[in-house]
């Protein structure tokens, strides 16, 4: 979409609060995609890899959820 | 622990089910309003659902700021069809930005002392916020924050617990 296009909020509200939501829905998203690519038999290092963190911080943010969940994980590598 | 001491408690322990249920890691002034709102025999549960706000509308209408708020960039909630994400039952929300400034509002409407906090009280200090995620969820819904603002004044100066 050329720049001229993209949609910018007139009201500095409506664009703070585009901010406030884009980032929960970019949590929930995170939440999802993890838990899909773990189902999907993923290893930590490659979700890391993908999001573009440490292996140790995917692995802290989403380990005892998934386990909690019942998902299967691969071992660390 | 005094009366006001157990609401509080109450209300940042279901403020927390809700952020967790939302899959947040802190307890916005949206999750107290929630909370409130869920709370059964207090004057801020009558003053709400006497405005038409019960937990229900008002999770209805957080949901349409959430998707009001999103479209105003462009984006659709919908556009990413994944599962809902398991939740973390290990998860323990902690009171967020908004939430520590409604506590803060609500002690300046008692007076600035805790010992005269009413739950009414608690109730302004979530509605008395002009910016962010409450006063645009309740515009959407076509809720008169003014006015409830008012009848909450009104309760206090009642006496109502």
């Amino acid at each position: 979409m050329p720049a001229e296009e993209l949609p910018v909020p007139p009201d500095p509200a409506d664009a703070l609060a585009a901010v406030v939501a884009l980032r929960r829905l970019a949590e929930r998203l995170e939440d999802a995609a993890v838990e899909q690519a773990m189902r999907a038999g993923w290893s930590w290092p490659d979700v890391a890899e993908a999001l573009g963190v440490t292996r140790q911080a995917v692995h802290k943010k989403h380990a005892k959820r998934l386990i909690a969940a019942g998902v299967t994980l691969r071992r660390r590598r | 622990m005094s009366a006001i001491d157990h609401y509080i408690n109450t209300i940042m322990e279901q403020g927390a089910a809700e952020a967790g249920e939302d899959g947040s890691a802190a307890i916005e002034a949206h999750h107290l309003l929630l909370a409130i709102a869920a709370h059964e025999g207090t004057a801020p549960h009558r003053l709400l659902t006497g405005a038409g706000l019960g937990r229900r509308e008002i999770r209805d209408a957080l949901d349409r700021e959430f998707e009001h708020s999103l479209a105003a960039v462009g984006v659709s909630p919908s556009s990413f069809p994944l599962p809902a994400p398991a939740p973390d039952p290990g998860r323990r929300p902690k009171p967020g930005a908004s939430a520590g400034l409604a506590l803060e509002r609500a002690l300046t409407a008692c007076g600035g002392k805790k010992r005269d906090l009413r739950p009414a009280h608690l109730l302004l200090g979530v509605l008395t916020a002009g910016i962010g995620t409450v006063p645009r969820a309740l515009a959407l819904a076509g809720a008169d924050r003014a006015a409830l603002i008012a009848r909450t004044q009104e309760s206090l100066a009642g006496g109502d617990w």
